[in-house]
């Protein structure tokens, strides 16, 4: 079914229901409908097409039509089409109905709606406060437009967010809002029964960084790629691209070749990187100190070499609208594959210790269970959803960049536990750097940029996703005037995974909380170079590779 | 003289053996430079000069840091270490067995008398490790008992040199070196503690003097632990001349540390039920060197 007969199809079916659909490509369709037919038509999308759902968007849309634009993304994977499904509610009664009752995964981004833009999903099964602080006002809608990207409202004393009670008979062990292993926070209220977990609550979103409302207030399109970046803080590239092809899209820019080759190694480059962060990670957090050790010391080499192509071990701040800022030079490429196959050898011996290591499996085989029904559900994404059966994959299923061109395998696994999100990671890691290779040998010459010459148009709309380390992260763009968005939407994949958690833990061990949390791999911040500080003179001085090298490697390495 | 050397080695040993683990065996698996070897002391010296803070006003939180290092050197006072042990003559395996379960019912305590969850749960896991783990211990003291016919441990680690291997004997030895790991609390039994689950467990809201008195008892624990496997099981060097016994001991010990470490690196931390199924099989193996001894074999 191509996109087109997909619209009809919902047109014949909900008739005047369905006002208006146009299509952007062949893969991307926007369907506006009346607001009382939403739940249906969401559930006709969920039940009957088979589309997986990805997030809901509000935007304040009072100056141009007196209304709130509500808009609920999917995507149908087997025909590689995005669907994005428009309603929307005037601005006197902002309410519109829920749709979670019918399709899970809304749960978070229904509600976020509502504190962001102020929208009520009536009949929501748990509308608490999701994003923002507990002493927020209650009226007061930062993305609104009428709400400046500044505003401070006072701090509030004596307020704390609402809370699930424990089953009868259940205690709470708090895990977080800091924890060892969870480098950022994130408040877990795990409810167990004597070791037994039955059950979990979880309040998180301390670290918003209110960056749509930057993107859509007070940044330009070319300043937008490098704050998507600093979504996070481990794969921020992925935000770049994402964004950057989003916008590309909309207005239309055609992108050279070779910079979406570049972007491509640059994306499996972070891939790699990041998979082996998070080895190192789920490793200490089973007390496997020797795991991150080694996993940690084979990445350093292609942190040294993302510096030397980018500039910038992370953050690689490669993107602009319409190519990338830096070539990667010819000479360049025996480096990168040199890198990249050292660390490949070695992943490869450790993706074999594994399976034989006893006491690994006996941590990892059967623990954190994720059902492929309750993926589906609740729209896991990435090697969470991979490890549970469900085969997506971005780069296969909506392929973007260079992706169309290479061979990609989708690694998917099926015995839904900790270790086959293990596996999954294991294989795609081995699969990048074969990807990188395939990059660097087609590799074409020309330009890395495009000359973009007018005004971006105002009130284009495309979407755009990149498989990120973690999933799928999913953009969209509304475009404005004023040289930025009008309403620029982020998912990053953790959003969806994070809400896999509470399942994943019931009828695990607690002692099984931590590996089960850090199995999907929640993101973290990683700091940028050593710096010595001199306590007497309070001088800062930061290392360059040459003098950390030399005072800090292990003869063994060299 | 031997009162010197039971409580040195068990105060500066311990901690001078956890030094050259972290540099010599975890340090070099990790790919790192790893702390000086002293650095134990050092930990320990810096948390002995900190404010003396208490999370709670409980007495037994005030003194059980005490006791437990008191019991412990007392243990070490009964050890065989080389040599004929100082309190040799006035006590015997009861009364050690009793001091180490001392030192281990004060880490309890120490957890819940803490207002924390997380050291609530260590000392439910520490109180089931601790009634899987100390009965391999004291059935192999046992086996040994029926062998040599006396509860001294001296006397145990003296018939052992004088008759030479026993099939009871080396079973026992074999099921003491199984439990060994989950005796001073290592990987992959360091449950009680696992700091990545619930923050070092029952000692989360310890610091400064008291969390030194703990881990200062903690460092010599492993020495009494490795000392009665050395000493008991493994007769080699019992009968050397002074200072050969000693030095021979010496030696024995910090092989079976340096294993205990070796063992502790190149593993991840199990879960509790699979430790105790673990050492279902453990206290097994030791019932079944124990029917060997009653044999006679």
């Amino acid at each position: 079914m191509n996109v087109q007969q997909l619209g009809e199809t919902i047109k014949d079916r909900f008739g005047p229901d369905v006002i208006d659909f146009e299509t952007l490509g062949p893969d991307q369709l926007y369907v506006t409908i009346t607001p009382e037919s939403l739940v249906a038509v969401a559930e006709h999308l969920y039940q009957n097409e088979g589309c997986r759902y990805v997030i809901n968007s509000g935007t304040d849309r009072r100056q141009q039509r007196d209304a709130f634009l509500i808009t609920h993304f999917f995507t149908q994977d087997e025909e590689k089409i995005y669907i994005a499904v428009h309603t929307e509610v005037g601005a006197d009664d902002p309410q519109v109905d829920s749709i979670t009752p019918v399709v899970p995964a809304a749960n978070w981004s229904e509600r976020e709606t509502r504190d962001m833009v102020g929208v009520v999903p009536v009949g929501h099964p748990d509308p608490r406060r999701l994003v923002l602080s507990d002493d927020w006002p209650e009226d007061l809608y930062p993305l609104r437009y009428d709400v400046a990207h500044d505003v401070h409202p006072p701090p509030a004393e004596g307020v704390a967010p609402e809370r699930l009670e424990p089953p009868e008979g259940a205690s709470v062990v708090p895990i977080g809002p800091f924890f060892p292993v969870l480098e950022e926070p994130a408040y877990f209220r795990v409810f167990v029964e004597g070791e037994q977990v039955v059950g979990a609550d979880y309040r998180g979103f301390y670290n918003h960084r209110g960056i749509e409302k930057l993107g859509c207030s007070v940044l330009t399109y070319n300043q937008v790629p490098f704050i998507a970046e600093r979504i996070c803080g481990i794969c921020g590239y992925v935000h770049s691209c994402s964004y950057c092809q989003t916008v590309e899209r909309a207005a239309g820019i055609e992108v050279p070749d070779r910079a979406e080759y570049i972007r491509t190694i640059v994306l499996e480059l972070e891939r790699v990187q990041s998979h082996t962060l998070w080895l190192g990670i789920a490793g200490h957090i089973i007390g496997f100190d020797t795991v991150l050790m080694q996993t940690w010391r084979m990445r350093e080499p292609l942190m040294w070499l993302c510096e030397r192509i980018t500039g910038n071990r992370k953050a690689y701040g490669m993107n602009l609208l319409g190519g990338v800022r830096r070539d990667i030079k010819p000479e360049v490429y025996g480096d990168i594959r040199g890198v990249i196959d050292k660390i490949g050898d070695e992943w490869a011996e450790l993706a074999a210790a594994i399976p034989g290591d006893s006491t690994l499996m006996a941590r990892l085989q059967g623990t954190g269970i994720l059902t492929t029904e309750t993926a589906r559900k609740l729209g896991a994404a990435g090697p969470t959803a991979r490890g549970s059966g469900l085969a997506i994959d971005v780069r296969l299923d909506h392929p973007y960049a260079a992706y169309d061109r290479l061979e990609v395998t989708k690694c998917v696994h099926d015995s839904c536990d900790n270790l086959a999100r293990v596996l999954v990671r294991l294989e795609e890691t081995l699969d990048a750097i074969k990807i990188i290779h395939q990059a660097l040998d087609d590799m074409p010459d020309g330009p890395i940029m495009a000359e973009i010459d007018e005004e971006l148009p105002a009130g284009r709309q495309a979407m755009s996703a990149v498989e990120a380390p973690r999933g799928e992260v999913f953009h969209w763009v509304l475009t404005g005037t004023e040289n930025r968005p009008e309403r620029w939407r982020v998912r990053a994949p953790t959003y969806a995974n994070l809400q896999c958690v509470p399942p994943m833990l019931e009828d695990n061990a607690l002692a099984d909380v931590p590996i089960c949390i850090g199995s999907y791999d929640p993101c973290f911040s990683c700091t940028e170079r050593m710096e010595v500080v001199d306590v007497n003179s309070g001088q800062v001085r930061v290392y360059t590779e040459e003098e950390f090298r030399n005072e800090y490697d292990q003869p063994g390495d060299k | 003289m031997t009162f010197v050397l039971n409580l040195g080695l068990a105060l500066l040993g311990g901690p001078l053996l956890a030094g050259v683990v972290r540099k010599m065996v975890k340090a070099r698996v990790h790919s790192r430079q790893g702390p000086p070897i002293i650095q134990p002391f050092y930990d320990l010296f810096k948390l002995l000069g900190k404010e003396d803070l208490e999370s709670s006003p409980s007495l037994v939180l005030r003194y059980a840091p005490m006791v437990a290092l008191a019991a412990i050197l007392a243990a070490a006072l009964l050890t065989p270490m080389g040599v004929r042990p100082p309190l040799g003559g006035h006590g015997d395996m009861i009364v050690f067995t009793y001091f180490i379960t001392i030192a281990a019912v004060m880490v309890i305590f120490a957890g819940l008398v803490s207002a924390s969850p997380y050291s609530m749960m260590g000392a439910g896991r520490e109180i089931m490790m601790h009634l899987v783990v100390e009965p391999v211990l004291i059935i192999c003291l046992v086996i040994a008992a029926i062998k040599s016919g006396s509860l001294v441990m001296w006397d145990m680690a003296a018939w052992n040199y004088v008759n030479g291997p026993s099939i009871s004997m080396i079973v026992g030895g074999v099921a003491l070196l199984l439990a060994l790991q989950a005796q001073i609390g290592k990987i992959p039994f360091d449950i009680a503690e696992a700091e990545t689950e619930i923050m070092g467990g029952p000692l989360v809201e310890l610091s400064g003097p008291k969390l030194a008195l703990f881990e200062w008892a903690f460092f010599a624990r492993q020495i009494v632990y490795a000392s009665v496997l050395a000493a008991i099981f493994i007769p080699w060097g019992t009968g050397f001349a002074l200072p050969w016994n000693i030095g021979a001991h010496l030696l024995k010990i910090t092989v079976i540390i340096l294993l205990v470490g070796l063992i502790d690196v190149v593993n991840p931390r199990l879960r509790i039920d699979q430790a105790m199924s673990y050492f279902f099989g453990v206290v097994f193996v030791a019932l079944v060197g124990m029917a060997f001894a009653l044999i006679g074999a």
